[in-house]
């Protein structure tokens, strides 16, 4: 199979050239040091690690799985090492606190670094990035001495994480599990209950694997008020990190899913578990979301990195393959055919991959860099500002960017023609571990009904208005701003007609949700496009940033029309009709 | 996993909406209302009870090849024999041959029903009727008396080897030859591959149909001829060898065989160097088959995903507690749920109607008579690519709707709709991709008959406005039919100018075509159900298609815009700028 190839020299355009890092960087502390020669050289060396060591193993671990044996489970043969090796290189705390052994590394940066991570390997990739979410959520809500003791064991790649929210019969409704989290005689608690669908519950990479469990305590109230946080590790270690006694839980079975086949998701049966409480009692949800909001970010990058790689491999493909003479022009003499990349809807097939993923790669360093100044910014306005910015984008960067995931791998596979349906050729593959990142982290329409709900509707399009604001104020060429205006007005109206509406129609919210979602993306893009091509000197952005212009960009305009048909057709039939 | 045959639904779209009465006396048929029932309920029955259950079990075992014999999942010989014992494959076949002659509609709501209970079982049995059509349309008096009698009985099945290594789409391009044999027989020899039931243990034979080349043929597609080649020639092997099945993404039932010709003994089917006529006959029929494949995955998807939003109970409405005596209400309340199902439904039932009608025109193209059966012809040649583009790429949008409604749950493969979605993915490439669909639809259905179908199918569209003027759908109606052919002019005008505006628009404007397609029979189907308000049935297909035009239809405008501007933003890159590292 073709060789994973790292986007460096994109990554390096998107921090330099079009979100001027240097200048950005050289206004926070934390990140001063960050000169162009350093970031080159994490950059290639995450590459290199990327294609030489994780993405050899991409296909094997599909094929082979994940095992279970009597509550052991085993990864797919070569991860041991392959984790091994990222824990050894430091990529696990690349994004980490400073103070507890991370790099404290730019999420502008480390948003691209896990974009060549999940496109080299989903499957291997799952295990670490859970384990960087649990980091995050302790280092922001866990007292000093769980800090101490877990933080320099995630950031080293000497234990992982894993998040236990969802039971058989709670899944986006939080508020309905079960498990009970029982106070003991040492302040600690005990937890009892079933959790499924636990990405990396379970596995045999590393010697020590910490849940973060939802629980409620006695008496809790409830509803999704009565949920608490508490940290459970596989093995419960001394004040030393010395790993003790075996905690009571287990794997009880692990899934046959459509794809992710190499990672494990467990069911996990909790059976009087000693758990610390993270947090305040009835917080949990709370301090989950902070996990959650870094979890959706990165899943929405894993639908950027895989749609990376079928465009990679669906151009190549493309170029090689000769089948049919293109119309005209471009003919190769002495042969039977052209390669099909003169054919103009292969063009098309491969344009819409580059430019939804090089729009999905600006977007979501755009996110980061948000993440960043809402973190680092000196200036407390400029915090506050981004703050906003990263909680409207959040949901539109999990959402937007998985469905043109699957979008974009299906179209590398659709270049491919019957070879893409045959599993050797790789391609299928992308296509089925795409697939879960729709689903898992909030379903794509609980994203979309979170952006409307609470981030649009709730301060009256504020945000939104801020951040239209700040697209007309950036320059783009002017072959773009015609259309550029159009679509920011046209995104503005219907932001105003749903905030009108909305009251007198409790459910146009959700009616909306999905489309209003795919609008605001295809303008966000739109945006990024317009900067890429004004600020790049070579052809190739300007090509891209004219073909979505031209032929991607003008769907909002049916987005907006079914926005506009309300939600009268949707709740009219009465449940029983359907 | 339940399944249950939409009788209901086959039955208003048949006798309601497109009269296959009066259609059935009108191509002097005596297939009766009462005939068809009795064959879609007993077919319903034996798809429910011999074939729904291998579906899942025949997905997870595949199918095995060891040392060039194929065996089928356990349970798939059994119900062959049964679906041959029950007369099922002889329906629409040639009476002079032991078929029963009726018409081709029929053996294709047989076919969506087998279909729909078990895609990759049903797969066996529909490659035959390709090679029976080819066989008749084209064939010697002693080839047809040779192998129709089995083909037609079931005994035998059929396939068709076009593919090889290096040609799919390029059919031109194949490397097959065939040498011809003093007794007037051929010897093929090559590989093809991606050959759908090109081996398998459910008959006594395989006839395969098989493209190869003439000594001295001309290049390309002018050079194809098409041959008869069986497995087993008076009970001897006839060397074609099974090397391999393919490994694949989904209808695991289905064996995908590379086949190797090794001097087989060949027959000629029509002329030599007249292949790619004769295998249109296949092929057109084929496509039809195969968007009424992506109907039968949405029946399943939207069966499943319904019963599930009706039972699992998660966050409570936003207009306030539905079930207030559960902890939660059912997720059939949330809007976009209900986008879900309701796109799912109008997709489906939609489709469905689609391919009756394609199966209606493909009647009367074989049995009608005179202008009818000219214009029937023109017309179904407009709508195959269409119902096979159009059908299965909105097939695949409604299965993934069907996943997502079951959440993380439909991720896996116990609750058996990720198969769905992976069974679905092959119909938008074999029988030529979408995107070769769309080239046709465009290049040869509309710019180079100078849209004469396109014209006769849009006059059909201001009729049923004109029909219902005043109601709610009519203004749409007549938009969509003056804007489908200043569309269609507009492409054609640019074409002569820059050849490459066809490809460039081609896919935009084959979605744009299926939109208008459907709204129109949504519009129609309304128009027979509102008469007859009193019954949830039809009041449903009111407001699924009031949802059509309110929230699908949108999307026609998208693709409108997209296609008219023009081919510069894909064919200004060259080919190594494609590459970006």
């Amino acid at each position: 199979m073709l060789p994973y190839m790292p986007p460096g020299n994109d990554i390096e355009f998107v921090l330099y050239d079009l979100f001027d890092a240097e200048t950005e960087w050289a206004q926070i502390p934390a990140f001063d040091s960050f000169d162009r020669d350093t970031v080159r050289a994490i950059v290639t060396e995450c590459g290199k690690l990327a294609r030489d060591v994780m993405a050899p193993l991409s296909q094997s671990s599909d094929e082979e799985g994940a095992h279970w044996n009597d509550g052991v489970v085993t990864a797919p043969e070569g991860f041991k090492d392959a984790y091994a090796a990222l824990a050894a290189g430091g990529w696990l705390g690349v994004s980490g606190n400073p103070e507890f052994g991370g790099q404290g590394l730019p999420k502008m940066l480390t948003a691209s670094l896990e974009e060549m991570f999940w496109g080299a390997n989903t499957n291997l990739w799952l295990y670490a990035t859970l384990t960087v979410g649990a980091a995050i959520c302790v280092d922001a809500h866990a007292d000093e001495d769980t800090r101490r003791l877990y933080l320099p064991k995630f950031y080293s790649g000497e234990w992982t994480g894993a998040m236990a929210l969802t039971e058989a019969h709670a899944g986006t409704d939080l508020g309905l599990i079960r498990t009970r989290a029982t106070p003991r005689s040492d302040g600690h608690y005990s937890i009892t209950g079933t959790k499924i669908f636990i990405t990396s519950g379970e596995h045999d990479l590393v010697k020590n694997i910490v849940h973060l469990v939802l629980a409620k305590v006695p008496d809790a109230p409830a509803g999704s008020r009565g949920i608490s946080l508490f940290l459970v590790p596989k093995y419960i270690p001394g004040d030393d990190g010395l790993l003790g006694e075996r905690n009571g839980f287990e794997s009880a079975s692990i899934e046959h899913k459509m794809g992710i086949k190499g990672s494990a998701t467990s069911v996990i049966n909790y059976g009087d578990a000693i758990g610390y409480l993270i947090g305040e009692p009835n917080q949990g949800l709370a301090c989950m979301f902070t996990m959650m909001n870094y979890e959706r970010l990165s899943v929405g990058i894993q639908g950027l990195g895989l749609a990376e790689r079928a465009y990679q491999m669906s151009s190549s493909y493309a170029k090689e393959r000769v089948q049919g003479r293109v119309p005209e022009g471009s003919r190769v003499a002495n042969t039977d055919a052209d390669a099909i990349v003169g054919h103009p809807d292969v063009r098309r097939m491969l344009l819409t991959q580059r430019a939804y993923n090089e729009g999905g790669r600006a977007f979501s360093m755009y996110v980061g860099l948000q993440l960043d100044r809402a973190k680092y910014a000196p200036i407390e306005a400029v915090r506050e500002k981004a703050s906003g910015f990263v909680d409207l984008l959040t949901p539109v960067a999990k959402a937007f960017i998985t469905d043109r995931g699957l979008e974009c791998t299906l179209l590398g596979q659709q270049v491919f023609g019957g070879h893409g349906y045959i599993r050797e050729w790789g391609v299928e593959q992308l296509v089925r571990d795409v697939r879960i990142a729709q689903i898992y982290e909030g379903a794509n329409g609980i994203q979309a009904l979170d952006l409307v709900l609470r981030k649009v509707l709730r301060d009256g399009g504020a945000t939104v208005g801020e951040l239209i604001d700040d697209i007309r104020q950036t320059e783009v060429p002017e072959r773009y701003t015609a259309a550029m205006d159009e679509a920011l007005n046209a995104w503005q109206e219907v932001t105003r007609w749903l905030c009108d509406s909305a009251p007198s129609d409790s459910n146009l919210p959700g009616a909306a949700s999905v489309d209003y979602l795919d609008v605001t993306g295809h303008v966000l893009y739109a945006w990024m496009w317009a900067r890429m091509a004004g600020v790049s000197g070579s052809t190739d952005k300007r090509y891209v940033a004219d073909y979505y212009f031209a032929k991607l960009l003008p769907r909002y305009y049916s987005l907006v029309a079914s926005i506009r048909g309300g939600s009268a057709s949707l709740m009219e039939p009465s449940s029983d009709w359907f | 996993m339940d399944y249950q045959t939409p009788l209901r639904d086959m039955r208003f779209l048949i006798n309601d909406v497109l009269d296959f009465d009066g259609h059935y006396e009108a191509i002097e048929s005596d297939a009766s209302r009462e005939l068809v029932d009795t064959i879609l309920e007993q077919c319903a029955r034996f798809a429910e009870n011999e074939l729904f259950p291998l579906r899942a079990s025949g997905d997870k075992t595949g199918c095995s090849w060891n040392d060039g014999v194929v065996t089928t999942p356990a349970g798939f010989a059994e119900a062959y024999a049964t679906y041959v014992q029950g007369g099922w494959p002889s329906i629409a076949g040639n009476p002079a041959f032991g078929g029963q002659g009726l018409p081709r509609s029929i053996s294709l709501w047989v076919e969506e029903i087998m279909a729909s209970a078990n895609m990759a079982w049903t797969m066996y049995g529909s490659l035959s009727r390709a090679a029976i059509n080819a066989i008749d349309s084209h064939g010697s008096d002693d080839l047809k008396a040779t192998f129709l009698p089995s083909l037609i009985s079931g005994e035998w099945t059929g396939t068709m080897c076009l593919t090889e290594p290096h040609c799919g789409s390029d059919v031109g391009l194949l490397n097959t030859r065939a040498e011809p044999h003093a007794d007037g027989s051929y010897r093929i020899s090559g590989t093809k591959i991606f050959i759908s039931s090109g081996d398998h243990d459910l008959a006594d034979n395989i006839v395969h149909l098989v493209l190869a080349r003439l000594p001295d043929s001309p290049a390309g597609t002018k050079g194809i001829s098409l041959f008869v080649v069986p497995k087993l020639l008076d009970g001897a092997l006839n060397g074609v060898v099974c090397g391999a099945i393919e490994d694949k993404m989904g209808i695991h039932g289905n064996a995908t065989c590379t086949l190797h010709f090794e001097d087989s003994c060949g027959y000629l089917v029509g002329h030599a160097n007249d292949g790619m006529r004769c295998m249109f006959t296949m092929m057109n029929e084929a496509r039809i088959l195969v968007g009424t494949q992506g109907v039968c995955l949405m029946e399943l998807g939207y069966q499943v995903s319904l019963q599930y939003a009706t039972e699992r109970l998660q966050m409570r409405s936003a207009s306030g507690p539905k079930s207030p005596d559960r902890p939660a209400d059912p997720i059939l309340v949330h809007p976009d749920v209900r986008r879900m199902l309701l796109t799912q439904k109008a997709f489906l039932e939609g489709g469905r109607v689609m391919t009756y009608f394609a199966a209606q025109l493909s009647d009367i193209a074989h049995r009608g008579s005179g202008d009818d059966r000219a214009s029937a012809e023109r017309l179904l040649d407009l709508m195959t690519p269409i119902v096979k583009g159009f059908v299965t790429e909105t097939a695949f949008e409604a299965v993934n709707h069907a996943l997502q409604i079951h959440g993380g749950h439909g991720f896996i493969r116990e609750t058996g709709v990720e198969q769905l979605v992976r069974d679905a993915r092959i119909t938008l490439i074999y029988e030529g991709t979408t995107q070769i669909q769309a080239l046709d639809l465009l290049g040869r259905k509309v710019v180079m008959n100078q849209g004469k179908a396109l014209m006769s199918f849009i006059e059909m569209i201001r009729a049923e406005a004109d029909l219902q003027s005043g109601g709610p759908f009519a203004s749409a109606l007549r938009e969509l039919a003056d804007q489908w052919g200043e569309l269609a002019l507009g492409l054609g005008g640019k074409a002569t100018g820059d050849v490459d505006e066809i490809g460039a628009a081609s896919v935009d404007f084959l979605m744009y075509s299926g939109y208008a397609t459907m709204a129109y029979f949504w519009a129609r189907i309304a128009r027979v159900a509102s008469a007859r308000e009193d019954d949830a049935f039809m009041r449903g297909k009111v407001k699924t298609a009031q949802f059509f035009f309110d929230r699908i239809l949108p999307r026609a405008n998208a693709h409108h815009r997209a296609a008219l501007s023009g081919a510069d933003s894909l064919m200004d890159v060259s080919a190594s700028e494609f590459g970006h590292h």
